[in-house]
């Protein structure tokens, strides 16, 4: 007898997913093969316009600037999350709580109030502006807020303990014998690093990466706050499409689009977690 | 040839004396172990050889060159981890190669060596696999491999056999030696296993809290144990309380043990003797003591007695031959008498 139970326990989950998650996400893409109603509205003849216009010069360098801008912040979040992490981990046994709790401390507050709090140190009268002139700069400063970087910014910094737990989970697990034994038969600490801890813990780098990136492609927050509507995100254009221009079967078909990318991420991350889990490390 | 001299080496966390001021000399192509219960700075004192620890003092000296600023990938020495530390992201020949990979050696000579140990460690077509798709056996043997193949002048073994089972133990024991031989390098075993260490080390140090308790071959150390803790470590012994007293050493039951070694006049201590010196009869020697059967064992090989002794507050263990045993039919409850001679018996102070 093959035992159920599993499948008892997960069906009001099942459930919920499909009946709230599933069937309306399926309704909003169905919804990219129809034609837009002259006011307004869905005209429901079938056409492949919508998808055509996704790629339009217009709108794929949207794709391209959103992907370009999430993968830096993806990129830099790692960097910054890993060595967090690593001192974390090399800490005493007995701080590492601590020091997680406070590395994860600002995840627990309001994403607005956060991104908010990121004008006031970037404004032109902000906190940073004002520590310049009290230091004695009185030039010019660059535009700070409504940038690029601030988006960047606002996004590594919103997503940042998320990255310090992913590759924490990895990095505490490690036998530092193991890389003891790297310098012992001869590597330097940079090679045992690039050899021997950071292929073992990649699975935390790219769980990290991936989920900063998809969580950035689509965020449509930060960038109007951060960015001042300077340039718009794939986040932002969907929100227009369905909020302001009321196009919502090209709205339905970018969406289409966003998740396609991220599924495809999300499975590759998970094939590279598998893959690197086949390898666990050695039970002593 | 000495290969390596240690110098008054000490090892301070904080308050505690991890090692506490030891002095050795081990030779080229020796085969040494650093025996020690746990908290004896065994250890401690591998991993300053290795270089993952500072000495707070004293000389560490290979070939007669101060080694203890050098960091560990700069020291011709190499460690056996106890948990053997393979990479596990790596397969079998990955793991043995990372050692030459960082010597820059030519990849052709990299493949040869690599090839060569496996045919040592009878491992060569388990080359492409990952360490955890072997036993624990196997993972010695490629922990093993990954040291030796760099041809270090010193290999260090973190009790090398301490997960493994009894019976592969045994062999591995063997099997240690026959490379330690085969390649000439010397090895430095830590291990808390007094039978590892007789059966494989061709000299024994004995450590407790820090300090060197003696040194010497395992023969030495097994038939002159220099103090009561060596005795009592080193295999089994059993011991008599006995006082000097008339220029005598009387036990408690007031029979006369006659020794080599004699104590001060008033002073207790104890009689030492290993169960095989004991024989049945009182004709085996001047010392004899009479007990009564309460345990018997019987091995194969030997016949394992426990008596209760007036002179002795726990059992007298003796051990009899088989030959030595089929001369007498012995049942429990029996009175026996046992004597030993003189020069088996070793006297320690209390």
């Amino acid at each position: 007898m093959t035992d159920r139970k599993p499948l008892y326990l997960m069906s009001p989950a099942l459930a919920w997913l499909t009946a709230f998650m599933v069937v309306p996400c399926l309704l909003i893409l169905a919804l990219a093969f129809f034609r837009r109603g002259i006011y307004g509205g869905i005209e429901y003849t079938f056409t492949l316009e919508n998808i055509a216009l996704v790629f339009d010069p217009l709108y794929a360098g949207v794709f391209l600037k959103s992907a370009g801008i999430a993968g830096l912040s993806a990129l830099i979040a790692v960097i910054v999350g890993y060595a967090s992490a690593y001192a974390i981990a090399a800490a005493p046994a007995r701080r590492q709580p601590v020091l997680l709790f406070f590395a994860v401390l600002p995840f627990w507050s309001n994403y607005l109030v956060r991104t908010y709090a990121w004008i006031v140190l970037l404004n032109r009268e902000g906190l940073i502006a004002s520590m310049a002139h009290w230091l004695g700069y009185d030039g010019e400063l660059p535009k700070l807020l409504y940038t690029e970087s601030a988006v960047v910014v606002g996004l590594v910094y919103n997503y940042l303990p998320f990255v310090i737990l992913a590759c924490y989970a990895p990095l505490s697990r490690l036998n530092p014998e193991i890389a003891e034994a790297s310098r012992d038969l001869g590597g330097s600490g940079w090679t045992t690093f690039r050899r021997v801890t950071l292929p073992m813990t990649f699975p935390g780098v790219a769980t990290g990466f991936v989920f900063v990136f998809v969580l950035s492609i689509g965020n449509f927050v930060t960038p109007a706050l951060l960015g001042g509507g300077q340039f718009q995100m794939i986040g932002n254009l969907v929100y227009a499409q369905f909020l302001t221009a009321n196009d919502w079967p090209f709205g339905a078909a970018l969406s289409m689009f966003l998740i396609a990318i991220m599924m495809g991420l999300l499975t590759l991350q998970t094939f590279a977690t598998e893959r690197a889990s086949g390898t666990r490390p050695e039970a002593t | 040839m000495t290969l390596l001299s240690l110098r008054n080496i000490q090892k301070h966390f904080g308050a505690v004396r991890a090692v506490d001021g030891i002095d050795l000399d081990i030779r080229e192509n020796e085969f040494f172990a650093l025996l020690g219960a746990s908290g004896s700075g065994k250890t401690t004192l591998l991993r300053m050889l290795a270089g993952f620890e500072a000495p707070t003092g004293g000389e560490i000296l290979l070939d007669g060159q101060e080694i203890s600023g050098v960091p560990p990938n700069k020291r011709p020495v190499n460690l056996m981890f106890q948990s053997y530390a393979l990479f596990p992201h790596m397969s079998v020949a990955q793991n043995i190669a990372y050692g030459l990979e960082m010597e820059r050696l030519p990849r052709a000579e990299i493949k040869t060596r690599v090839d060569e140990i496996l045919e040592v460690i009878q491992l060569g077509d388990l080359a492409k696999r990952k360490p955890d798709q072997l036993s624990g056996g196997q993972r010695q043997r490629v922990a093993l491999a990954r040291a030796l193949v760099k041809r270090p002048r010193l290999l260090l073994l973190d009790e090398p056999l301490g997960a493994l089972d009894k019976k592969l133990r045994g062999e591995m024991q063997l099997e240690l030696k026959r490379i330690q031989d085969e390649f000439g390098i010397t090895f430095i075993i830590v291990t808390h296993d007094q039978e590892e260490a007789l059966v494989m080390a061709d000299r024994i140090a004995i450590l407790r809290d820090g300090k060197l308790l003696q040194c010497g071959t395992p023969h030495e150390i097994y038939e002159h144990p220099e103090s009561r803790f060596a005795a009592d470590f080193i295999g089994v012994m059993n011991f008599l309380p006995v006082e000097q007293r008339d220029g005598k050493l009387l036990t408690a039951s007031g029979d006369v043990i006659t020794a080599a070694d004699a104590l001060d006049t008033g002073q207790r201590g104890v009689a030492a003797v290993r169960p095989e010196r004991l024989h049945l009869g009182d004709a085996q020697g001047e010392n004899r003591l009479t007990g009564k059967v309460s345990a018997l064992a019987y091995h194969g090989l030997d016949l394992q007695l426990h008596l209760m002794s007036p002179a002795a507050p726990d059992p007298v263990m003796v051990r009899l031959t088989a030959g030595e045993a089929e001369t007498r039919r012995l049942a429990i409850g029996e009175e026996v008498t046992v004597s030993w001679a003189a020069k088996d018996t070793r006297i320690f102070a209390v």
